[in-house]
């Protein structure tokens, strides 16, 4: 499981790692926690919860 | 999460107060068929006088060449259909352009199926069609010209006036889309010289499903979109949405009073944009013709896809639109940056920014800094 590249939070799963690519880049290979995304993004974690379910309603399939 | 900023009015507008207080009796009280006979329809018959004659005067045509509609898509399928299937026995070729709305794109391709023959006209750099073009794509058996006057996407205004002309010097009934327009630049049907013009009510600051569609009285050459009673003239069957066509009217009349003040202010908002986004040396350019909508931005970024930017946007609390949408595999540019032929370091990165009259100062300058702030971070991941 890969590690968050700020905190080194471990455990990153795959709704994690599609929000990481849907928000940052689809080619990037080190990622965020949940907490440091939302620091990074300016949005609270709530937000990007919110924003995971979206795509996974719209189809987004970084999230299947 | 919640919107802070919205501009995204290309989209839709805020309703008007006065708009929505205007059309709250006839929801609460007024709520007679205009159709009937008794004293209870009285009152929305006569009020659906008065918002024809407004519209009418609003865009200088004669109230008997306004019909009401659900909206835009109503109009454009209604003018497009509606002409095609009057005039099959004459021709069967209907001239449009590659970047109309998909209400026109779609209505054609509908009647493509049916064994319509369809050109698309192409559009340089700035989203314009020309007149040379559509010279010569004309043919004996072409029918309609549909072209749009505000383009959705950038918000290049076409020069409808001379294209129409074209078409009008060889007896070619033209229509226009002109739901961006309406409400935000000087509309006049006589200056334009079209036959058919198509408006949307929720564009200028009125409500969600109502339109009109104008048609020349000069033109009968059009069947009725719906069949059933005889309202809008025969034309248009079903009780009328008094309450959508009154609030209309008010948000119209409202709007239409404000359009050089607007211009003015829009303009300055414009200009926050991409004098900080230029200070800040990001690599973007703007699309469109220097003759543009008042307020609407199509801006392509170079090294971040439009729809990324619009979720960080989002996050932010900041509502655009994007001109690209991007699944898991590949991004697919908008069929108007691809026919622009945007420069691919910029088309995949296309976010359209719309202000309008509730836009301040404030926003402009906070959506530049969020722009700043994301395309810098974005250039450290690299």
């Amino acid at each position: 499981m890969p590690k968050c590249s700020s905190c080194g939070k471990d455990d990153l799963d795959k709704d994690i790692i599609g929000i990481n690519k849907k928000l940052i880049s689809k080619d990037i290979t080190n990622f965020y926690c949940m907490n440091c995304l939302a620091d990074y993004c300016g949005a609270t974690v709530n937000d990007l919860y919110e924003k995971i379910e979206e795509f996974k309603e719209q189809g987004c399939t970084l999230f299947k | 999460m919640q919107t802070k900023i919205y501009a995204d009015n290309a989209a839709t507008t805020k309703p008007d107060i006065e708009a929505i207080k205007a059309m709250l009796p006839y929801l609460e009280y007024e709520y007679g068929n205009a159709s009937s006979l008794y004293a209870l329809a009285r009152k929305p018959k006569k009020i659906l006088k008065d918002i024809r004659k407004k519209i009418a005067s609003a865009i200088n045509a004669k109230p008997e060449e306004i019909y009401f509609t659900s909206g835009g898509t109503e109009s454009d399928n209604w003018a497009i259909k509606g002409t095609a299937f009057a005039l099959r026995n004459q021709g069967n070729h209907i001239i449009t352009s590659s970047v109309e709305h998909h209400a026109v794109l779609h209505s054609c391709s509908f009647l493509e199926k049916l064994g319509f023959d369809i050109t698309y006209l192409p559009v340089d750099s700035r989203c314009e069609v020309s007149c040379k073009d559509l010279r010569a794509a004309l043919r004996s058996d072409t029918i309609l010209v549909s072209l749009i006057l505000a383009n959705n996407e950038v918000g290049t205004i076409q020069n409808i006036k001379d294209l129409a002309f074209v078409s009008r010097e060889n007896g070619i009934t033209f229509h226009t889309d002109a739901v961006q327009a309406v409400g935000h630049i000087p509309v006049d049907i006589g200056a334009l010289g079209v036959d058919m013009l198509s408006a949307s009510a929720h564009k200028f600051y009125g409500i969600k499903g109502v339109g009109f569609l104008y048609i020349s009285s000069k033109r009968n050459d059009i069947i009725p979109y719906m069949s059933g009673g005889a309202q809008e003239n025969g034309y248009r069957a079903g009780t009328e949405n008094i309450a959508g066509i009154v609030s209309m009217g008010v948000a119209l009349e409202n709007n239409v009073q404000l359009i050089e003040e607007q211009k003015r202010k829009l303009t300055e908002l414009e200009w926050i944009i991409i004098s900080k986004l230029t200070y800040s040396k990001i690599d973007f350019i703007r699309n469109g013709s220097e003759n543009r909508l008042p307020g609407s931005m199509s801006l392509s970024f170079a090294g971040i896809e439009g729809e990324r930017l619009l979720h960080r946007l989002d996050l932010m609390g900041i509502a655009v639109s994007t001109g690209s949408a991007c699944n898991s595999k590949s991004t697919e540019v908008s069929h108007v940056i691809k026919a622009m032929s945007v420069d691919s370091k910029y088309a995949y990165g296309t976010i359209r920014i719309s202000f309008g009259k509730h836009n301040t100062i404030k926003d402009a300058e906070e959506i530049a800094s969020a722009i700043v702030s994301i395309c810098a971070k974005n250039k450290d991941i690299y």
